[in-house]
């Protein structure tokens, strides 16, 4: 089954810069891909219009078999509910603890607090802070902060998960841990598609890479590495 | 959506815990903006109040001559009554003026002087409407330019009565101006301080929205929030206006009446009005509130 599916993409920014050109890529359910390619080639561009942050300008884009590319504004948040997004800068919010970071994610998409109190520790412990419950993101290193967030990510157990650039603010150790878990989370059968520049982390998990470039598809490799 | 009354107060009671300063900032600033709108609202109403006891004292003397007929007196009484702008016709007879002027004379010296009765009989014309007044005045004089039969003269302050007119028309435009002027700025000034606190949250609506909350579900916490700011801050500018009309205020003005010769002016002391400026207040200070909010998060709620 394709979870993502771009037939002849084109994205056109409103300042005429054109971000993606032609792209077409299937990505199948509980794969592992990787997004390389320098700065500006449309990787961020790719994962924006995925959670319709932004909408294409030709093309279709399917998730999970739907039709995402005129989707009603009333329907956004159904489709955000079902793909997990992970950033470079976590954002998380400064003024509420891990614990109700994590449970702010299930709160507003209308989950009784009975099943907060049970997820939010559950996935905690996914990620290995569940003795952080009440620290607040400024007490965490940058590492456990990237944790945090793939816990908000994941918590309502999405079927896609979406993750621009997350080790771009960490060392390699933690970077690794990142990458661990991300495994972890894709061997339960989650989809993860994650854009990145690193290059020592594609080499060493070889898994499927795309490549881009200005905004075209210059290379889908099984089993890839990060350049040639 | 289902409305889930607990989260939303919860989350809007958390913030204002951890969101003091901007939630002060608000308030005070509603607080402040509309104290200055209302109290420019009460003392123009004050002095509409006072201008208008003035203008319904306007009234035309009709000095009658002493060799007037029973029959003309009656026959121009009714004549008086019957005019449309004409509101009340008293006739104080000449013993009756006789003893108005010594009564408010008493104790002076210029009693002991007076002779028999010099004072003439009269009409106290009131008027419906005071602006009229001109009008009416000049239909006790004939063609020839002489009083009409058994008048002698006719006085209702031309001078002052006029300017008092002028005065006040030109007073209620730029008192109305300023009020607008006042509001307008109470409008920016609130809708900026609430946008600065919305702004200061954006990474909170930014969350939000990645996580798939609906618009409705960012808003109404926000909306809360901005009716709390109005609600609070107009209330306490609600509460200031009370203890300044009441202490203050009304002081004024039975010093005003007392210093004009009027009767108590009990303008302010009108509770019904003042109970709805108060509630107007505060009803426009949550409604801003509410307002604001929605607009200010239109910028920022299409992620």
């Amino acid at each position: 089954m394709n979870m993502i599916e771009f037939r002849d993409v084109t994205k056109t920014y409103e300042d005429k810069t054109v971000a993606l050109k032609n792209v077409n890529l299937t990505i199948k359910k509980g794969e592992f891909v990787f997004l390389v390619g320098p700065s500006g080639s449309g990787k961020s561009t790719l994962i924006k219009l995925l959670i319709r942050e932004i909408a294409a300008t030709g093309g279709s884009i399917f998730v999970a078999g739907r039709n995402i590319s005129n989707l009603k504004f009333s329907r956004v948040p159904q489709l955000r509910r079902n793909i997990g997004s992970v950033f470079q800068d976590f954002k998380l919010l400064p003024n509420k603890t891990v614990f109700e970071n994590i449970a702010f994610a299930l709160e507003v998409i209308g989950k009784p607090s009975y099943v907060i109190k049970v997820q939010v520790p559950q996935v905690l412990k996914l990620v290995g802070l569940e003795h952080k419950l009440v620290s607040y993101p400024h007490q965490l290193s940058a590492g456990e902060q990237q944790r945090v967030s793939i816990a908000r990510a994941f918590v309502n157990r999405p079927p896609i998960l979406l993750a621009d650039e997350p080790t771009g603010n960490l060392d390699p150790v933690n970077s690794d841990g990142i990458m661990k878990l991300l495994s972890r989370i894709n061997l339960i059968g989650t989809t993860v598609a994650m854009a990145t520049h690193d290059r020592s982390i594609v080499n060493s998990m070889r898994r499927r890479v795309i490549e881009l470039e200005e905004g075209e598809v210059i290379r889908d490799q099984k089993r890839g590495v990060y350049g040639i | 959506m289902i409305f889930r009354p607990k989260y939303f107060f919860g989350e809007t009671f958390i913030s204002l815990r951890r969101n003091f300063l901007m939630f002060f900032t608000a308030i005070t600033t509603v607080a402040i903006t509309l104290f200055i709108v209302g109290f420019f609202l009460i003392i123009i109403y004050d002095v509409q109040g006072v201008l208008t006891s003035v203008k319904s004292q306007v009234e035309v003397a009709v000095y009658l001559k002493d060799n007037i007929t029973d029959e003309l007196r009656t026959y121009l009484e009714n004549e008086i009554k019957g005019w449309d702008e004409v509101s009340e016709v008293v006739y104080v007879s000449k013993d009756a003026a006789l003893e108005k002027f010594k009564l408010e004379n008493a104790g002076s010296e210029i009693l002991k002087e007076i002779q028999g009765n010099p004072l003439p009989a009269s009409f106290e014309v009131r008027l419906k409407s005071p602006e009229k007044v001109d009008q009416i005045a000049l239909r006790f004089v004939t063609k020839d330019g002489t009083n009409v039969e058994g008048v002698d003269e006719v006085i209702y302050g031309q001078n002052y009565v006029q300017k008092i007119f002028s005065i006040t028309a030109i007073a209620g435009s730029i008192a109305f101006l300023i009020i607008i002027i006042l509001l307008l700025a109470a409008i920016v000034l609130i809708f900026n301080t609430i946008r600065l606190s919305i702004h200061a949250r954006r990474k909170e609506i930014e969350v939000m929205k990645l996580v798939g909350a609906t618009n409705w579900f960012v808003r109404i916490p926000f909306i809360f929030e901005g009716f709390f700011e109005g609600f609070v801050g107009s209330l306490i500018s609600a509460v200031m206006l009370y203890f300044i009309t009441n202490y203050l205020l009304i002081k004024g003005e039975k010093a005003l009446a007392d210093t004009m010769h009027v009767k108590d002016l009990a303008i302010l002391g009108n509770t019904n009005v003042m109970l709805y400026i108060y509630a107007g207040i505060v009803i426009i200070g949550s409604l801003l509130g509410v307002l604001s909010s929605i607009f200010a998060l239109k910028r920022y709620i299409r992620i």
